[in-house]
């Protein structure tokens, strides 16, 4: 008697149904009950089958087209300005995201509570909250003060020389972070009716968090200093070299173009220099933690560490209206 | 692509878990990349053309919910899709190490291809400590993610009902 399926298995030599799990079938004929026996075989170890046997062949040509499109596009978004079509596009779907960027943080809060409390079983967790706060305020107290003093001495020699430091600021709830390994950005619950637009700096109690990069209805995005196309002009408090603060693909803040004759210390606090435009002079940024000056290079290396905790960075301050950079610096 | 919509509602609900979830279970501030893993299964079940459209659509997505040039993820997912499709349709083996595997390489390459692509584009990539800081662990991150993923998605793609057996009493 004929099999009603004419395919055989390889290792049975046999038209019978093989048991074995992986053995590819050979057809003699085309037969559309053995391929529906093949696709039931396969389901019956589903999930984790291969793809189906009717797909479409795949057009290398559309592929091609996906490229070249993928490339224009590129070449459209550097190009344009920030009005242009697709910064407006990538504008309308933020303020989509917004929200459920505001919601996925309002879900995963108790998590994210729960690991930062496990995290500090020595102490209870009001006391380590109320330490670490003591700690920022003191630090940035102190960074001020020694800012004060400093230009103080330099004040007294500059015959009527004043400057107002009145910084206006607003207070603003972080509703959305990084959703990509890429992105050093977070997102604020303030947008252009708030008067928020491109360019304003952010800061928190630790220091300078960052700049406004796109703001839209409801929401703006604020790219982290330690992002890497962030970059900032930085001074060393102590030595008062000036140098270019950049961030880096793995969070880290190094300080380029520092004149060796003023090399900074571990321990020095780096403050903006007011020279590039975006951030006011004197804010804090961060401490100095490694200084690689080797004598054939033409800049040391110079490692910063911010204290700011982007991770888990809840407020932070939009300066609304910051004091008069001084000009002449590059763009931030 | 004749599950146009079931796919299109998988990289939606992707892109929102990406914006609302992803960010706060980052490990180490690596990130994992949902909308790629979507892709990478879609690639595996419906082969190397709507792997491609559905990269190419996902990455674009992935290109305007972030603030890096748009069209970069495009591509890369767009490319991605197509040769998991082809690796998926010459490869025969049932089981969850196949689709894993591809899933880890794949990342691995695609998360890579970013990084070059930043670092084409002037955006301050460094290629050596993208590679170590974010490829290898975003790899490694999206291929055990890949395990809980690519079975329900797969399941849920599935063109035809499930086949039951009919047991004969004698």
């Amino acid at each position: 008697m004929r099999p009603a399926c004419r395919c055989t298995c390889p290792r049975t030599r046999s038209s019978t149904l093989c048991s074995g799990p992986r053995w590819r079938w050979r057809k003699r004929t085309s037969s559309s009950s053995c391929a529906a026996a093949t696709r039931a075989r396969r389901r019956k170890h589903a999930p984790m089958a291969g793809p189906q046997p009717e797909q479409r062949p795949a057009s290398p040509w559309l592929l091609v087209g996906a490229v070249a499109l993928s490339l224009v596009l590129v070449t459209v978004y550097v190009k344009e300005g920030d009005r242009g079509p697709l910064h407006l596009v990538r504008r309308g779907v933020q303020a989509v995201a917004a929200p459920v960027a505001a919601v996925g943080d309002w879900v995963t809060w108790p998590v994210r509570a729960a690991t930062t409390w496990v995290g500090g079983f020595t102490m209870s967790k009001a006391d380590v909250a109320e330490l670490q706060a003591q700690n920022a305020e003191l630090r940035k107290r102190n960074a001020e003060l020694e800012e004060a003093r400093l230009e103080n001495e330099r004040l007294k020699k500059l015959v009527g020389f004043a400057e107002a430091a009145g910084l206006d600021a607003k207070g603003a709830h972080v509703i959305g972070r990084p959703s990509s390994t890429w992105e050093g950005v977070v997102v604020l619950d303030l947008g252009f009716e708030d008067g928020v637009t491109t360019g304003m700096p952010v800061l928190s109690a630790q220091g300078v968090v960052g700049q406004v990069v796109e703001s839209t209805l409801g929401s703006c995005r604020v790219r982290l200093i330690t992002d890497q196309r962030s970059g900032a002009a930085a001074l060393v408090q102590r030595t008062r070299a000036t140098g270019v603060l950049r961030g880096s693909v793995d969070g880290g803040l190094t300080m380029d173009f520092v004149d060796r004759k003023f090399l900074p210390q571990r321990g020095d606090v780096v403050l903006t220099s007011g020279l590039g435009g975006v951030y006011p002079k004197g804010l804090l940024i961060g401490e100095v933690v490694d200084v690689d000056a080797r004598p054939g290079d033409l800049f040391p290396d110079i490692v910063v560490e911010s204290k700011v905790p982007f991770a888990s960075l809840e407020e932070a301050l939009v300066l609304v209206s910051a004091p008069p950079a001084v000009e002449g610096g590059a763009g931030e | 692509m004749r599950r146009a919509l079931p796919a299109t509602l998988a990289i939606l609900a992707a892109a929102a878990l990406q914006v609302g979830i992803a960010p706060h279970v980052g490990i180490g501030g690596v990130v994992p990349n949902l909308l790629l893993l979507v892709v990478i299964t879609l690639a595996f079940m419906e082969g190397s053309q709507a792997g491609m459209v559905a990269g190419f659509s996902a990455g674009l997505l992935l290109d305007l919910l972030g603030t890096g040039p748009v069209g970069a993820w495009a591509l890369v997912l767009a490319v991605t899709g197509y040769v998991t499709g082809l690796v998926a349709a010459n490869l025969f083996a049932e089981g969850w190490l196949l689709p894993v595997t591809v899933a880890a390489v794949a990342c691995l390459l695609a998360e890579g291809a970013y990084a070059f692509e930043l670092t084409m584009f002037g955006e301050g990539a460094n290629l050596a400590g993208a590679l170590l800081t974010k490829v290898l662990p975003g790899a490694v991150y999206n291929a055990a993610l890949a395990l809980l993923v690519y079975p329900w998605l797969a399941r849920a793609m599935r063109r035809e009902p499930r086949l039951t057996e009919l047991r004969r009493i004698g």
